[in-house]
């Protein structure tokens, strides 16, 4: 049912049961908030959100209150003004002030609010906060002195990814956002997703930067860098900078690596076809072995994490083919590289991915080599951006360039692998192609339309129906898991797992936008990529296929893809 | 995990949400204060994360999370004491134990908490140390207090 309310002399269509603020929102009245988040629950921390209800003695914060009958609002009048610009002074009486040395500095609500409110002095003054900084993460850095206590990044990591890794410590004006015991996230249950990174409205949460890093590789003498370009990162990129698809946003990052001083891009699309590869042949095998447990996919970092620290018993199930950035590093740091050996240079690879788990990934032990990583660093599409602008490389004008042999030929199935739900139908795609051969048997993959039925598709191949499914979220990948546990299934062969909300198009190394559902647009923006590649499935990819058939001789080869996980015990 | 520690659990058979509290409580009765592998224990039984825990407990006063001094002082910081110059009484404190609030001094003999009113204004200032009140405090009196729990730690009790 809907009624109208009074707002600022104006009657708005409303909702009976729905939240003033989203009322407000929808019928583009700007309310500013500092903690809400939409899908979450309200928890009314930072009182931007307050309106003037006529009747009510108070204001009431508009984030937790139902809209009513006959109401008659005003969200812009002296006392709300007062109110507002009051508690955005209250919020900067402990906070830094280090702007210039912040790296949210032009992108922070916090700072936007200032400036919106006219904040011109400091006007309440209280002990800064000077609490420990946390480098101890291998992906999140934590400052908690510009904490502004809105608990965005608490709600998500408890909401989405069941981690709890932070949480709020002690009370009052000592309050802090912290891991368990005040140790550092390395030693807690962070599974390095991210997702933190990209909620905070300030700098309290940002990632741990690999940039400089990388211009020292790139100005040395003695390193030879190399570019792994993956397709979610040329998406995003091309979404950020509004490219669009045919005007070959692949080919005009590569144009800007390569005046950036990369000496060989390659193409980790490359990878993720050969991912694809190896899957659909381990979960072919797995559906003559154990066809009624599903098998997990393990490209996401993230969830590999996750699953290690909270739900071992599911290691088992998990492919235990190597994630796209690993199967890359690998290949490159074992082919001989004539050019870097002449110069006597030592290769350097950077990975270019939207995620910041890629960089704890490369840590990891089995992917390292003589304690030196497959891959040396990592390049988040936020850095990359603020690379081109310090590099004063206007992206959209250059002249396109092309990646380098042997990894420069990929198909559609890299983009799929952007958002959640197309590396499921990718592998279905492989799956097809491994039983039936290029024949064409009408295979077709429809996910349900219905936004709340299960994402599940079963398709027939060969005499066996495949039940394939796709899960985004931890919380979401946790449900489901149990859903299929406790109605003992048996018709799910492959489960597509990806640790952050719309898969890599949501991942914690994207830019960070004002609102949280960016990555729909993101996942347009891949599949309208998908569009213009030529090679459509992973097996059209035949320098990849070549490959294959070339290290089968040679077994050695081919067990440097695959990896193992250990169950790994941390306070949770 | 002991015998001590299960024998608590044994009175939450309901593993609800709602114990969390309440068994803090016994396990800090019985163990002194909450160590680490307390609440990792907790954690598990009650199936909620440690971190949660941890926030949970540091946000009340009442738990703490190292183990006290065999004479646990605590001082009052109310509005009559301060008044009547508790804040001295403070300073003095931690010259003389060279611990601040919250801290156990090196050989366990003392710890330092300050607490709101404990209810005795009219004989402000005072501390109260395991429960026995020392009022109307100076600073000598406080010297002749603490020396006397010094030089008496190993019989004070033993005398009871």
């Amino acid at each position: 049912m809907s009624f109208t309310i009074q707002v600022n002399n104006t009657p708005i269509e409303v909702q009976e049961g729905e939240i003033l603020l989203n009322a407000l929102r929808r019928n583009g009245i700007k309310i500013p908030t500092l903690c809400y988040m939409p899908g979450f629950t309200p928890s009314g921390a930072c009182r931007l959100c307050v309106v003037e209800v006529e009747g009510k003695r108070d204001l009431v914060t508009s984030c937790a209150y139902p809209v009513e009958p006959d109401m008659v609002v005003k969200t812009n009048s002296i006392r709300v003004n007062k109110a507002k610009k009051s508690l955005v002074e209250m919020l900067l009486s402990n906070h830094p002030d280090d702007c210039l040395y912040c790296e949210r500095n032009g992108n922070c609500e916090l700072q936007w609010l200032a400036e919106e409110m006219n904040i011109k002095e400091r006007k309440y003054f209280s002990q800064k906060k000077s609490e420990q900084r946390d480098h101890s993460s291998p992906s999140v850095y934590r400052d908690p002195a510009k904490c502004i206590l809105c608990s965005r990044c608490v709600r998500v990591c408890e909401e989405v990814q069941l981690v709890t890794a932070i949480e709020f410590v002690s009370r009052g004006n000592k309050t802090t956002v912290n891991s368990a015991f005040n140790k550092g996230l390395n030693i807690s249950s962070c599974i390095n997703c991210g997702q933190c990174i990209m909620v905070c409205p300030t700098g309290a949460l940002v990632d741990i930067s690999h940039i400089e890093k990388i211009q020292t590789a790139l100005g040395s003498t003695k390193k030879y860098p190399v570019a792994l370009l993956s397709p979610a990162f040329v998406a995003s990129v091309a979404d950020h900078f509004n490219i669009k698809p045919t005007e070959n946003p692949a080919g005009l990052i590569i144009a800007a690596l390569r005046s950036m001083g990369f000496r060989k891009i390659y193409d980790l699309g490359w990878a993720n076809d050969l991912n694809i590869y190896l899957e659909a042949q381990l979960l072919l095998d797995r559906s003559l072995t154990r066809p009624d447990t599903p098998m997990l996919s393990s490209c996401c970092p993230a969830w590999i994490k996750y699953a290690e620290e909270f739900t071992p018993e599911i290691i088992a199930d998990i492919s235990i083919s190597k994630s796209p950035q690993q199967l890359m590093g690998y290949l490159v740091k074992n082919q001989e590289n004539t050019e870097a050996i002449n110069e006597s240079r030592q290769l350097y690879t950077v990975s270019l991915m939207a995620c910041v788990a890629n960089k704890y990934e490369s840590s990891r032990e089995e992917n390292t080599r003589k304690g030196v990583s497959e891959i040396d660093a990592t390049l988040t599409v936020r850095e990359f951006i603020k690379m081109l602008r310090s590099y004063g490389i206007n992206i959209t004008r250059l002249e396109p360039g092309v990646s380098d042999s042997p990894f420069n030929s990929s198909s559609a199935a890299g983009y799929q692998m952007a958002y959640s739900g197309g590396k499921a139908e990718a592998v279905a795609f492989q799956l097809n192609q491994i039983i039936n051969g290029d024949k064409k048997t009408g295979f077709k993959f429809t996910p349900p339309k219905n936004p709340g039925s299960r994402k599940e598709v079963k398709v027939k191949i060969g005499n066996q129906e495949f039940g394939f499914a796709w899960v985004n979220g931890i919380a979401d990948a946790q449900k489901y898991f149990d859903m299929l546990k406790a109605e003992k299934r048996t018709d799910i062969h492959y489960v597509e797992v990806m640790a952050c909300q719309g898969g890599c198009a949501g991942g914690g190394g994207q830019p960070v936008y004002y609102f949280l559902d960016k990555h729909r647009t993101r996942k347009k923006t891949s599949q309208e990529m998908e569009k213009n590649c030529k090679l459509k499935t992973s097996a059209q990819n035949m320098q990849m296929i070549e490959f294959i058939k070339a290290g089968s001789k040679s077994k050695e080869k081919l067990t440097g893809l695959h990896t193992h996980f250990t169950k790994r015990n941390v306070v949770k | 995990m002991d015998t001590k520690l299960s024998s608590i659990f044994e009175g939450f058979p309901n593993k609800q949400r709602d114990d969390l509290i309440p068994l803090l409580h016994k396990i800090q009765d019985q163990y002194g204060f909450l160590s680490e592998e307390l609440i990792i224990e907790v954690g598990k039984y009650l199936d909620i994360s440690v971190n949660k825990i941890y926030g949970v407990a540091t946000f009340y006063d009442n738990f703490h999370f190292g183990p006290r001094g065999k004479f646990h002082i605590r001082l009052c910081h109310g509005t009559a004491c301060h008044v009547a110059g508790s804040s001295n009484i403070l300073s003095e404190l931690e010259k003389q134990l060279k611990i601040s609030n919250g801290e156990t001094d090196k050989r366990g003999l003392f710890s330092l908490e300050v607490v709101s009113c404990i209810g005795a204004c009219g004989l402000a200032p005072l501390i109260e140390i395991n429960n026995e009140y020392f009022t109307r405090l100076t600073s000598d009196s406080l010297k002749e207090i603490l020396n006397h729990f010094r030089e008496n730690h190993n019989s004070i009790y033993e005398e009871q």
